[in-house]
Formats: C-alpha cells, sequence, structure tokens
C-alpha cells in the first residue's frame, strides 16, 4: 500500500533533545515514507511535542539528523523548512487572533510555498484556489469570515489545520487535533482527517484519544521518556506488555481491542 | 467598509483643504500643519508598532535624522531643499534599516530599550558637538557653530520657498498645503501597505511570531523591511519640519516629543487606520487648551498614556469601532422588530 521503498521523506536519525539535563527525546529514529499516516503516542511528557518542534524547526535538536527528501534540515530555520513542505498545527491553540479565519488560511497559502525576492503586494490565483480548497476540506468555508479571536475551540483547531494545508506540505504535522473536544467533535474531526488521508497526504499525528489515533494511523509509535518504546500496527500495540504497562492501563486495551474487532466487523 | 473609509478621507481632505479660508488666524493654520507632519510620523509609526507588532521607538530618530540630513545638505551643499527631501528620505530608511538589523534578534520591551537608547546617543552627540566645524569657517571665530549646531541648534539651509512665490503674507499657506500633501501620501501609503500581502505578514507576525514562521513568514525578511518602508516618510517629514521652521535642533530627539507622538499613537488606537490621525488632533488640541499648565505638560501626558493603556487600549479610534458596531446592532434589530 505504502510505497516503503527508495528514500523515505522524513528520515530521522539518533535525535536527541535535551532541556538542561532532561532528554525530551532521547536517541529517537524514526522514517515517514510518502503516503504514511504515522501515529504518535505516549504518556504526558514524553516528548511528543518536542519531537515535533524539532523536526519543525522550532527548537532545534541538541543532536542528531534530520533529513527532508534526503537534505538535512536539523539547523534550517522554520519558515524555510515550510517552504521546504513541512507543516505543523500546535497543541496550543495558535491562530492569528485579529485576522479572519480566510485570512489566517491565506497567510499559509501566501508565504507556505517559498516566498523569494521581493514580496508581491496581491495575491496569485493559484493562492486563493489553495486558501479555498483548504477551508472546503476543513470544512470552514461558511465561517471563513468570523475573527479567529471570536470562533469556538473546534473551529481554532480546525483553522490551525487549513493554514498548514494550505501550505500545500509534502508532510502534514497535527499535534493533538482532538484535546478538549466533545466526543461528537472528535467524530468530526476524524472525519477530517480522513478526508486529507484520501488526499493522499503524509502525516504524523500526535493523540491521546487513542480511538482517534488508532482509527486513522496505519503505524503507530508509543514514546516515553523521549524515547521510542513500540512501532509497529495498531494490533500489535494493544497486546505489547510494555506499552499497556506504562500507557494504556489493561481496561483500556480491552475496550480499545473491542472496537478494533467491531470495526473490522462493521454488521456483526 | 473601505467604502466608508474613503468617504470618511474624502470628508476630511476636503475640511482641511478649505480650512486656511475660512477665517481662521494664522497661528491655527501654523498649528495644523504641525499635526500634519506629526500625523504623518505617527501614521508611519503605526505600521511599525501597530501593524507589525514591534516595539520600536526609533521613530523620533529617524525623523529627527531626516531634518538634521535636510539641515546639512542645505546648509553645507547649498541644495535646494526640495532635492534634499528625499535624498533625507533615503537616509533615513538606510539608517532605519541599520537599526532593523540591530533589534532583528530582539523582542518586545528590548526593542524599546535599543531604540530609545540609539535616541538618547543622538541626542548627546548633538548636544556636545560643540567644536567649530571647517565647513563653518567663514564665520567668525567666535560665533562658528559646529557641524550639528550642537545644542544651539543649526539654522541658515533655506526653507520650502514659497515667501518667493506667494509673497511674504501667504507662504505659510504654501507650506501648510505641503504638509497636507505629505500627510496625504503617507495615509494613502499606510493603508495600500496594510491591505496588501507584505501587510498580511506584518500582521502575521505581530499576532503569533512562531505560528508566522511556521507557514514560511521570514521574521528577518519582513522586519527589514517594515522598519525601511516606514522611514522614508518619516525621514521627509522631519525634512519639511526643517524646511518650515528654518532651524533644527536637538530638542527633535528629545524625549518630551517621543513622549507626545507615543501619546497621539495611544490615545488614537495603537494599529487602527485612523488612529495616527485622531490622536495628532486630540493631542495638538489639548495642547492648545492646556497651554497655561505647560510645566505639567510631560506628567500630563504621561498620566493621558496610562489611563488610556489602561481603560482604553484601543483608542479612541477602537472606542468609536464598538460603538458604532453596537449602533449597528442595535439599529438592524430595531429594523426587523419594526418589519415584523
Ligand atoms: N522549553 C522547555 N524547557 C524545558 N523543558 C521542557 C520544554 N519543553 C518541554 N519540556 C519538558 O520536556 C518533556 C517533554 O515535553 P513535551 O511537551 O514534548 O511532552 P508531550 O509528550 O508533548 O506531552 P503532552 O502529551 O502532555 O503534550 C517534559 O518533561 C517537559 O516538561
Ligand atoms: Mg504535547
Amino acid at each position: 500500500m505504502t510505497p516503503e521503498s527508495g528514500e523515505p521523506l522524513l528520515a530521522c536519525r539518533n535525535v536527541f533533545k535535551y532541556f538542561g539535563a532532561l532528554a525530551a527525546v532521547n536517541d529517537f529514529d524514526l522514517d515517514v515514507h510518502t503516503g504514511d499516516v504515522v501515529g504518535i503516542g505516549g504518556p504526558n511528557g514524553a516528548g511528543k511535542t518536542t519531537f515535533l518542534d524539532v523536526i519543525s524547526g522550532i527548537n532545534a535538536a541538541t543532536s542528531g539528523e534530520i533529513r527532508l527528501e534526503g537534505r538535512d534540515i536539523s539547523r534550517v530555520r522554520p519558515d524555510l523548512i515550510c517552504h521546504r513542505g513541512m507543516a505543523r498545527t500546535f497543541q496550543l491553540n495558535a491562530g492569528f487572533d485579529s485576522l479572519s479565519i480566510r485570512e489566517n488560511v491565506l497567510i499559509g497559502s501566501a508565504f507556505g510555498l517559498g516566498d523569494r525576492g521581493v514580496p508581491a503586494v496581491t495575491y496569485s490565483r493559484a493562492m486563493r484556489e489553495r486558501v479555498d480548497r483548504a477551508l472546503e476540506l476543513c470544512r470552514l468555508t461558511d465561517r471563513a469570515h468570523a475573527t479567529a479571536r471570536d470562533v469556538p475551540v473546534l473551529e481554532r483547531k480546525l483553522l490551525m489545520l487549513a493554514s498548514a494545508v494550505a501550505t500545500d506540505p509534502k508532510l502534514l504535522l497535527i499535534d493533538e487535533p482532538v484535546g478538549g473536544l466533545n466526543p461528537h467533535e472528535v467524530d468530526d474531526v476524524m472525519e477530517i482527517v480522513e478526508g486529507l488521508v484520501a488526499e493522499g497526504m503524509t502525516i504524523i499525528l500526535i493523540e491521546h484519544v487513542m480511538r482517534f489515533l488508532l482509527q486513522l494511523s496505519r503505524r503507530v509509535v508509543i514514546m516515553h521518556h523521549g524515547e521510542k518504546i513500540y512501532e509497529g500496527d495498531t494490533q500489535g500495540l494493544l497486546s505489547d506488555r510494555r506499552v499497556v504497562e506504562v500507557y494504556l492501563g489493561a481496561g483500556t486495551a480491552d475496550r480499545l481491542q473491542h472496537m478494533l474487532a467491531e470495526r473490522a466487523a462493521p454488521n456483526g | 467598509m473601505k467604502y466608508r473609509d474613503l468617504i470618511i478621507f474624502a470628508i476630511l481632505l476636503a475640511i482641511a483643504i478649505a480650512f486656511p479660508w475660512m477665517g481662521v488666524k494664522r497661528y491655527l493654520i501654523a498649528s495644523a500643519l504641525i499635526m500634519f507632519c506629526y500625523a504623518t510620523v505617527v501614521s508611519q509609526w503605526n505600521l511599525v508598532f501597530g501593524i507589525a507588532g514591534i516595539f520600536s521607538l526609533a521613530q523620533v530618530a529617524i525623523f529627527a535624522f531626516g531634518a538634521y540630513t535636510t539641515a546639512v545638505l542645505g546648509r553645507y551643499m547649498d541644495l535646494t531643499l526640495w532635492y534634499a527631501f528625499p535624498i533625507a528620505g533615503l537616509a533615513g530608511m538606510v539608517f532605519s534599516f541599520f537599526v532593523g538589523l540591530a533589534c532583528l534578534r530582539m523582542r518586545g520591551i528590548y526593542v524599546a530599550l535599543l531604540t530609545l537608547a540609539i535616541s538618547q546617543v543622538m541626542f548627546v552627540l548633538i548636544q556636545t558637538d560643540s567644536a567649530c566645524s571647517p565647513l563653518n569657517q567663514r564665520d567668525n571665530p567666535a560665533t562658528c557653530v559646529s557641524f550639528t549646531g550642537g545644542a544651539q541648534g543649526l539654522g541658515g539651509f533655506g526653507s520650502f520657498g514659497w515667501r518667493d512665490v506667494l509673497g511674504g503674507r501667504n507662504w505659510i499657506l504654501g507650506d501648510y498645503y505641503t504638509m497636507l500633501a505629505l500627510l496625504v501620501v503617507a495615509l494613502i501609503f499606510t493603508a495600500a501597505v496594510t491591505q496588501s500581502r507584505i501587510g498580511l505578514a506584518f500582521k502575521a507576525l505581530r499576532d503569533n511570531e512562531e505560528l508566522a514562521r511556521s507557514r514560511g513568514v521570514s521574521v528577518f525578511k519582513y522586519q527589514l523591511i517594515v522598519f525601511a518602508a516606514s522611514a522614508f516618510l518619516t525621514a521627509m517629514a522631519g525634512g519639511f519640519y526643517a524646511a518650515h521652521f528654518g532651524a533644527v535642533g536637538s530638542n527633535l530627539v528629545a524625549f518630551p516629543l517621543l513622549l507626545f507622538l507615543i501619546s497621539m499613537l495611544v490615545v488614537g488606537g495603537i494599529g487602527k487606520a485612523w488612529g495616527p490621525l485622531l490622536g495628532a488632533f486630540l493631542l495638538m488640541a489639548a495642547d492648545e487648551v492646556f497651554k497655561e499648565f505647560s510645566d505639567w505638560r510631560n506628567i500630563g501626558l504621561g498620566m493621558i498614556v496610562l489611563v488610556f493603556m489602561i481603560f482604553l487600549p484601543e483608542g479612541v479610534a477602537g472606542a468609536i469601532e464598538a460603538v458604532s458596531k453596537r449602533a449597528t446592532r442595535l439599529w438592524t434589530a430595531l429594523r426587523r422588530r419594526s418589519s415584523a
């Protein structure tokens, strides 16, 4: 299903990130190929967000190698990493508060693909089309004129996602897209992300809501104390002793087993 | 909304053009033209501070830089001031570009401190410049002034030249309309930049720098652009100011002027399109009314800034916006009720 052959889109080797003596990311390796949807889970403070910060250039790695399409990006500025095709969302609902939803998305579209030389004054047709497309994919078209500051939490999360999608990323990083949402809203976001997957987008997804993570991911990575303690498919995850011990707990693992079984046989 | 702004602009412009012919006293014409000058500076400051969200206090230093460049070019190179103005504008851009470069790795209050320090250095350099300049050797050695004129200030560099065209009584009209033209250009320029793609990058960096960078907006590029772009008309305004008064002095970089202009920005409404104009008008008017209490001027200005920061952080423009929004809502509600 996924083209496992050839050079990975993203290749991380021996990545470390220290805060003082704390190894928030500890000797982490990860390969992501075009078309992958990789889920990252793990307890609070495991280092998931820090890992995203490191690969997206917000917070440079202490050491290690990070390659996007074979080119080293471990010391590249976040705006240039965005131009090279990696876009992310933030765990805390970041937005351009004084601007409309449309303008928020327009920023991703107008600057996210490259911005060399003297900046033009107006927007190209392609830019506006990317905005329309991103708004549509994230179901924000009807809300485009609302001011970011005033919109409810679900829409804030979606507008952040839409502004990332508008950069037309080769790799999309999503940090806890459903944290703080009610179950109904979780389903809405799930459908939207499924839509992005259907578009063929390559995604790294962080989430605590396991049904969300398991349903969308084709491969799951579990982090603990900055290290990778599991990498593999969703079935194996629920029977992995260490993962059940440090993260899921036996009850949750059982419940998720049932959920997956039901999903595998939807008419049963 | 944009349409409404255009109408307001047209009305205000018509009033400003007619103003000198409405039988007003001459000193009011002089005050109005100073107000235009300050409003120009504040509108450019608004671009840096209000639109791009950079807490720079360098605008007054750029203004003074433009004034001194004009004075020096006029005095020592015998340049007609009409040629000196654009050169001063470009020199101001270069100056501001380097200030922006120096501030690149700083954020928030540190930018304010550094830019304030730059103004202070300029002030001290001018104040202590007392050695007779070789360029002024033609003067009698006892009265020979330094290159910048030092604490006494510098004159003798010419004017707009309207006296020759309009005569001894009406030259002030020439100064008035020249200054008005500069303000009109400044307001159109600011509005255009604010609405443009470059303006969108400024606002993105202002609202959330980390997110903006993650969406491909370069801090480096847009910070330098805003520093350079906001400096041209500011330095030109400095040149016009010098041309109107026929003299420049270190008071142009001194603290009271900085305080006066920042009060305009705060009172008018930081980041608001009409803020600089409103602020300049209100503070010039207040200054006129409270002339007798001039000893208390700086304290009063400080209090005004404080009160607005706490109770009306969006300034008068923000308050008007809020009231008109509420009025529109009330109006639509009433109409709906009457039609039902
Ligand atoms: N800027 C920072 N300075 C110091 N320590 C930090 C910093 N950012 C994160 N940490 C620490 O690094 C560790 C990893 O944090 P991180 O936010 O990456 O965890 P996470 O897996 O995203 O957790 P959560 O699920 O709660 O979002 C935590 O112990 C955190 O306290
Ligand atoms: Mg996190």
